[in-house]
């Protein structure tokens, strides 16, 4: 079943809970288990946010006995709507319902005087709502920001941490499914599949030309810029595929992780950009990351290597890219991010041929979805109830 | 011979006294007839193993390409129409989902070696088992029936090769026996497919999709039914166009052209 592949670290354990069924539950920190003992976190820790090494060891206070509540009862949880272009998907927020009560923006500013109170969280869903000084000063009782998605970028942390208020994200449920979009991307440049189904169904295709050739994947060599989860997923799908992999990362990966999918660590950025076929980007945006590839490191590249990004738009100065592309300094790019998103329809990167845009689909399935809003809940619920939190996130 | 030309018949063989050997580009031999070559004692050479890396690479990438809606998406990212991304545009996972691999030679391995990467279960069908060992390196399954493979398939990929046998393999009942949310991929050879009895699967829901590096015939007519579904993503047979693989099975090929004139073993010789 898609619901427990990604969780299988987390142990699964039943709180002394009547009532509701919990499939939040699943994603309970050990450590709520282990009263008093010390649990040191069995996860794969990434630590691209300065987690908090005390909240693996915190001990708990005792399982909380959890009636069943009315609704009223249950903690609001703001979000922006429901349905609609922008607002959370209605089952989503089925799942949302059955630990809170469910709170839309329309209805908080309605009502400001009797709901404020209320709401002790937050649902950002596809960066919505906006989380502004107003909002927080308008919010009395609110105590997390439950993220859903990995990327903290849209979200003021020192800001919000002013306020006492936790910020949490869902590094587990996205990893496989960026992965794989990363790895999509990949082979559709190399393969130019998008070309290739044009040719296939164009009226004005007769025949289909002997000397129509991509480039080849297997033994190809892989640079994987940021070796965070969701980078070491990719490594370990494009080892399969015969790559050679080299990697550059803030910290190096330990022997045994790097020797489990062959990957070479490169201290120096540019060691990786001149060496690789294919580049990918698998950072977070954080000010050091902005524009981390630009007209320089463009030029470092092979003329016949491609560029994939999988993390954010800014990461990539885009002008260059333009620049670099129309110019054959690399030979293509494939971008599930850019920015803004959607791009502006006369932008530049449209119109090039040598170039692969897909609309942010990274975590763009029906399984991704339900397990972000479920690692979001369970995230929510351990900070309203003084629980190890499973992915906090802390300002710099 | 590059891409089934020229085509080899008895005019053709008739007025090639000292023809010794037909090399072909790719593995595929079945536009070839090989009784009629060898009774004019012709030997017959094919690239089997160079292709099988670049084949199963675009298997996967059709499967990645098909259940996360790539291409259309791209269509989304750039059109003019565009002015937001939805948030219930949704494609299915890859990862952990079920393949069923039908044809385990060369390519149906490979295919599996990468698909296990991606924590896919694998089953796969066969004319024979293979050994425990190639088995559980991959962690594939042995379906004897391909029904039970079909059943139990989020993907089906096709990678056997033609031949009367396998003429037709997937018709109207094996679409049937699919799940309604399952993907076919094909990248074999086109009439492994019964086309007719896949477009009305396709229009009718009956499978969910499907993605196809072969067809018959390859181009399709401009006006054929398949073109037209929203549900299938088509490539122009392209399993082995990459320039790595090109260079290597004309390295092949000559390498056996060479051995069939000096009247030494032929590599790759069929037989």
């Amino acid at each position: 079943m898609f619901m427990s592949k990604a969780f299988s670290l987390l142990k699964p354990v039943r709180l002394k809970m009547s009532g509701q069924s919990n499939e939040a539950d699943r994603f309970i920190h050990p450590a709520a288990a282990s009263r008093g003992q010390h649990c040191r976190r069995s996860v794969d820790c990434e630590r691209r946010y300065k987690t908090h090494r005390g909240s693996a060891g915190r001990r708990p206070t005792s399982a909380p006995q959890i009636k069943v509540m009315a609704e009223e009862e249950l903690p609001g949880v703001l979000i922006l709507d429901i349905g609609g272009t922008h607002g959370v998907l209605e089952n989503l927020a089925a799942l949302l319902k059955k630990h809170f009560h469910l709170i839309t923006m329309r209805e908080f500013l309605e009502n400001k005087k009797e709901l404020k109170k209320k709401i002790q969280s937050v649902f950002v869903f596809e960066c919505r709502p906006t989380i502004d000084r107003e909002l927080l000063e308008s919010l009395p009782n609110l105590k997390v920001i439950g993220n859903s998605g990995v990327g903290v970028d849209h979200l003021d942390l020192k800001m919000i941490s002013k306020f006492g208020v936790k910020v949490t994200n869902t590094p587990r449920a996205v990893a496989d499914p960026t992965a794989d979009i990363g790895m999509a991307l990949m082979l559709a440049s190399a393969r130019r599949l998008v070309e290739g189904c044009q040719i296939a169904v164009s009226p004005e295709t007769k025949h289909f030309a002997v000397d129509w050739l991509g480039v080849e994947l297997t033994g190809a060599t892989l640079g994987i810029i940021g070796m965070g989860s969701i980078g070491y997923k990719v490594a370990r799908r494009a080892t399969a595929f015969d790559m050679r992999i080299l990697y550059h990362n803030r910290n190096r990966r330990r022997k045994e992780e790097e020797e489990a999918v062959g990957a070479h660590y490169c201290e120096k950025m540019e060691d990786l950009l001149q060496q690789s076929d294919f580049v990918m980007l698998v950072v977070n945006l954080t000010p050091e990351t902005h524009k981390l590839i630009g007209k320089k490191e463009l030029e470092l590249m092979k003329p016949t290597a491609t560029l994939i990004n999988i993390s954010r738009g800014a990461v990539i100065d885009q002008d260059a890219l333009v620049e670099a592309l129309q110019n054959k300094v690399i030979r293509a790019a494939a971008l599930d991010v850019t920015y803004p998103e959607p791009l502006p329809r006369d932008h530049p990167l449209l119109k090039l041929n040598n170039i692969i845009i897909t609309p942010h689909i990274g975590t763009a399935t029906v399984q991704a979805l339900h397990m972000m809003a479920e690692e979001a809940i369970a995230n929510m619920l351990a900070v309203l109830n003084g629980q190890p939190i499973p992915s906090e996130v802390f300002p710099k | 011979m590059w891409y089934h030309k020229p085509v080899i018949n008895e005019e053709l063989l008739q007025s090639l006294p000292n023809l010794k050997i037909v090399a072909n580009s790719g593995v595929g031999i079945d536009h070839l007839d090989l009784k009629l070559l060898s009774s004019y004692g012709v030997k017959v050479s094919n690239t089997p193993f160079v292709v099988s890396t670049d084949t199963a690479d675009l298997g996967m990438a059709l499967m990645l390409a098909s259940s996360r809606r790539l291409v259309e998406g791209y269509q989304m990212a750039v059109s003019p129409d565009t002015e937001y991304f939805p948030a219930d545009w949704l494609g299915a996972e890859v990862s952990g989902a079920t393949l069923g691999i039908v044809g385990m030679g060369n390519i149906g391995y490979k295919v599996a070696e990468r698909a296990k990467a991606f924590e896919m279960k694998i089953l796969y069908h066969n004319r024979n088992q293979r050994n425990k060992e190639e088995e559980s390196s991959v962690g594939a399954i042995y379906c004897k029936k391909i029904d039970d493979l079909l059943r139990q398939s989020d993907f089906v990929l096709l990678s056997v090769n033609l031949t009367p046998q396998t003429c037709r393999l997937i018709g109207k009942r094996e679409l049937e026996l699919m799940k309604p949310t399952a993907t076919l991929i094909n990248i074999s050879r086109g009439l492994v497919v019964d086309q007719d009895a896949l477009v009305e699967a396709l229009q009718n829901r009956v499978i969910k999709a499907a993605a196809l590096d072969v067809t018959y015939p390859e181009p399709l007519p401009r006006d054929h039914p398949l073109l037209q579904l929203r549900n299938v993503v088509i490539t122009p047979h392209i399993g082995s166009a990459t320039k790595k693989t090109r260079r290597l099975m004309m390295e092949n090929m000559t390498d056996s052209i060479e051995a069939g004139l000096a009247g030494l073993p032929v590599p790759n010789e069929v037989l």
